[in-house]
């Protein structure tokens, strides 16, 4: 039932360990300084609209208590909004509503929500429920993603992203996150999304686990996962790697959605990206890293996606 | 980059064997010098000695002297009192003087003192330095039946001394001893006699007066025993078995001179030797070691000098870094989840104060209640602070109820409740029940099962009472302890749970 491994094993397949995570590639890769710039999607947004990186639009914030019940002056003009908390993370306290009245909201996984506990919710944003340290927080209000119907049958509910690990500016490994009925309609894999890895150079399917077991179908929509295939990758992967101009940190997590209408969208950047994205990918990080290690250096963003899609064997 | 994190590990091993050998030569110190023993509640003997003089005043001015406890060898003196009222008291080398105005009534005059086996302590005793041999004058049939005395003895085995010693403790008599004897034959006298003849034969000799303690020991006379200066130093002998060192239960009061107590001013006195055994752990004598070392003043900055209350509250601080030292492997080598970083130590703190199962009983039981009530608060939307400190406030009113019952029960798993730490309660509340709303039953549960199992690991460290007195003891120990944590916070290798997290990862490699 449990099954152990050997040290050496996880070693020799380069598998990335949590302690050496922390200390090697954050530690030494991303200068804490710069992890507000991240933890905070106010200013990350600044951030990508500066690069030419397209993210969702900002419709308003709302920083104090008193201004919560003005919310729906906030949204009035629109049919359907994202509430998330500035400083959140793994998609905690987002709230997808994808059709309103003025008592009731409807979300992205079917729930119906009343006035009060929207209210609430924002509240509860603001005093730091959902924030790293439970620090006061303010509440994000965007556009909602009109995620590419590609993916439809791939997720059930919930918005499929792609999570696309950055080392020194060049993609290292990318997998997309499914949500199931397990998970309650996110694409947190700790939470039973599937993570489907995906290949670097394509973006077509790999691998795909759920709870760290190897699956070929989606759990819930039975579709064969090994036929997923990310269109825009190349946009995708250069999203992900102005994330490093952008941010300046030398390892992070990029984690994209493919909007219908406007194409692959930033929807957040983590400077602590997690490591179950091997699992995804049956594939140590280990290795790529090192061989990111060797690539040159200096290059813009558009030539070092060139550099990593054009066959290096030579 | 690689080159930094080398010269880190480097420093920080370097600091650890530093640390290790500096705590090494600490507990060598602590355990040869000031008697540290390595296990708790060691035990040494305190001996109570009572000298106990009744005489009649004559009438002249008194003045009484009684030797004291000599502590050139492994006894030391721990405390001494005299009682004697309306006496003016005066230290003298090695004795006690008491004088007064004269008396009319019989006099009683205690003096006790308490001394204890040094020998877990082996300071630096001197030897005392020999005199210069004394020549004694015997007339001409004297001496003949001295050199007679002498040829006999040499038949005896060992020393000149043994051989003489032997010689008069032959059972029956030897005629020639017989001759020489006094009537009343006893230790005293015997020790006498041999002392003058050893004389004689220009070997120094001297009485050494003392108390053989024994339990419950009551006793008119002191005991004798009798010191030749041989070869650069004085040996002691058993004026009946003949046999050479100082017995390890035998205190010497003094070396020469005819008695212990000397009364002027008096008749008919009596003395009364008396003995008391008792025992006190080594830990508490050690003060007084310290003392006698001469390092008194490094002492008196240890916290071994403190007031006892303090010292409790150290000993219990002293356990910290040990139970630090097992959330660190728990998180960071083993990869155990836990609430917060240092609730399962502070559990396992708590459950040293309210007992292991009456305090996890107790424990689950505020925290399930608790979560109800926060289930039932979660439905009047409150804004977070206020709802957090409505749990506080609600898991202080469920202590108090279970102190309550608790007392009027006699039920320990209730009133243990008061031990556990407030806010620390009732952030495991909110967060479990938010994990519970975010994430599901099954990760609650999973959390806070991970925290109670570190905690008990945590608790089996602390409570135990070698452990706990090793660390205080030798606080020095918490030097490597923090070496060694901070050489963990570079290890990079796996956590042994990420030995089955990626198990299914590996398991393809090998296949193929």
């Amino acid at each position: 039932m449990f099954k152990f491994i050997l040290p050496h094993t996880l070693h020799k397949a380069g598998i990335l360990g949590m302690n050496y995570r922390n200390y090697e590639i954050i530690g030494k890769n991303n200068p804490r300084h710069l992890y507000p710039l991240v933890d905070d999607k106010v200013q990350t947004k600044q951030l990508a609209i500066q690069v030419g990186i397209n993210t969702p639009e900002l419709i308003g914030v709302i920083d104090a208590q008193f201004k919560v019940k003005n919310f729906l002056a906030l949204v009035k003009e629109k049919k359907e909004f994202v509430i998330k908390p500035a400083h959140g993370s793994g998609g905690k306290g987002v709230l997808v509503i994808k059709k309103f009245t003025q008592n009731y909201f409807r979300t992205a996984s079917e729930r119906v929500l009343t006035y009060n506990q929207v209210y609430q919710h924002i509240s509860n944003i603001l005093s730091g429920l959902y924030s790293l340290g439970g620090r006061n927080d303010v509440a994000l209000f965007e556009e909602m993603v009109h995620f590419s119907t590609n993916f439809n049958r791939y997720s059930y509910r919930g918005i499929p992203d792609v999570r696309v690990i950055v080392y020194k500016g060049y993609p290292a490994l990318a997998m997309m996150r499914l949500a199931t009925r397990e998970s309650g309609g996110r694409a947190n894999l700790h939470q039973g999304a599937v993570g489907v890895g995906l290949d670097i150079l394509t973006g077509k399917a790999i691998a795909a686990v759920q709870h760290n077991r190897p699956l070929i179908r989606h759990p819930d929509t039975h579709v064969d996962l090994m036929g997923l295939q990310v269109p825009f990758w190349k946009e995708h992967l250069l999203i992900a790697a102005k994330g490093y101009e952008m941010s300046g940190l030398g390892y992070l997590g990029a984690d994209i959605v493919l909007d219908q209408f406007q194409g692959p969208m930033m929807l957040e950047l983590n400077a602590r990206p997690g490591l179950a994205i091997q699992i995804a990918n049956q594939k140590g990080l280990y290795h790529r890293l090192k061989e990111i290690e060797t690539f040159p250096k200096n290059l813009t963003p558009e030539e070092r996606i060139e550099y990593v899609l054009t066959p290096q064997k030579a | 980059m690689f080159k930094k994190l080398k010269s880190v590990r480097f420093y920080l091993t370097l600091a650890l064997i530093i640390a290790s050998f500096w705590a090494a030569f600490s507990i060598y110190y602590k355990v040869t010098y000031w008697g540290f023993a390595l296990e708790p509640n060691k035990l040494t003997n305190v001996w109570a000695i009572e000298t106990h003089v009744t005489f009649h005043p004559t009438g002249a001015p008194i003045k009484i002297s009684i030797a004291r406890p000599n502590t050139d060898n492994t006894f030391k003196i721990l405390d001494e009192d005299v009682i004697a009222p309306k006496y003016q008291l005066n230290l003298e080398q090695n004795r006690i003087i008491l004088t007064s105005n004269p008396q009319k009534k019989e006099q009683n005059i205690y003096y006790r003192v308490l001394v204890y086996d040094n020998t877990d302590g082996k300071g630096k005793a001197y030897a005392p330095m020999p005199d210069a041999p004394i020549s004694p004058i015997f007339d001409e049939q004297t001496q003949l039946i001295i050199r007679q005395l002498i040829s006999e003895a040499s038949k005896f085995e060992g020393n000149p001394i043994q051989q003489l010693i032997k010689l008069f403790a032959q059972e029956p008599p030897n005629e020639t001893v017989l001759a020489f004897m006094p009537k009343r034959k006893s230790a005293r006298n015997t020790a006498m006699i041999i002392k003058d003849i050893l004389a004689f034969q220009k070997i120094p000799t001297r009485l050494a007066w003392g108390i053989k303690l024994a339990e419950d020991k009551k006793s008119f006379s002191a005991d004798v025993m009798l010191e030749a200066y041989l070869k650069d130093k004085w040996e002691v002998y058993n004026i009946e078995t003949a046999q050479k060192g100082l017995p390890e239960n035998f205190i010497i009061f003094q070396h020469g001179g005819d008695s212990l107590v000397d009364v002027e001013g008096g008749e008919n006195s009596v003395t009364k030797f008396s003995v008391i055994k008792s025992t006190s752990t080594s830990f508490n004598l050690a003060s007084h070691r310290a003392k006698l070392m001469g390092d008194k003043n490094w002492f008196d900055y240890s916290i071994y000098n403190l007031p006892i209350a303090q010292q409790n509250a150290l000993k219990w601080l002293m356990i910290f870094p040990l139970a630090i030292l097992v959330v660190v492997v728990a998180r960071n080598m083993i990869g155990i989840k836990t609430m917060g970083t240092f609730t399962p130590m502070l559990i396992a703190m708590a459950l040293v104060q309210t007992g292991f199962l009456s305090g996890l009983v107790c424990f689950s039981l505020i925290i399930g209640i608790g979560f109800c009530i926060r289930l039932l608060l979660s439905k009047l939307n409150l804004l977070l602070v206020p709802r957090i400190s409505a749990v506080v406030i609600f898991v202080i009113l469920i202590m108090q109820i279970f102190t309550v019952i608790g007392y009027h029960f006699h039920l320990d798993i209730a009133s243990s409740a008061l031990f556990f730490p407030i806010i620390i309660m009732a952030w495991i509340i909110e967060r479990a029940s938010i994990i519970w709303e975010e994430e599901g039953i099954k990760n609650a549960a999973k959390e806070v099962f991970f925290s109670i199992i570190v905690a008990i690991l945590t608790y089996f460290v602390i409570v135990n009472p070698y452990i706990r007195y090793i660390m205080f003891a030798f606080n020095e120990l918490n030097l490597v302890i923090l070496c060694l944590v901070m050489l963990l916070g570079t290890y990079t290798g796996y956590r042994l749970t990420e030995l089955l997290r990626f198990a299914p990862l590996s398991k393809d490699k090998t296949d193929v």
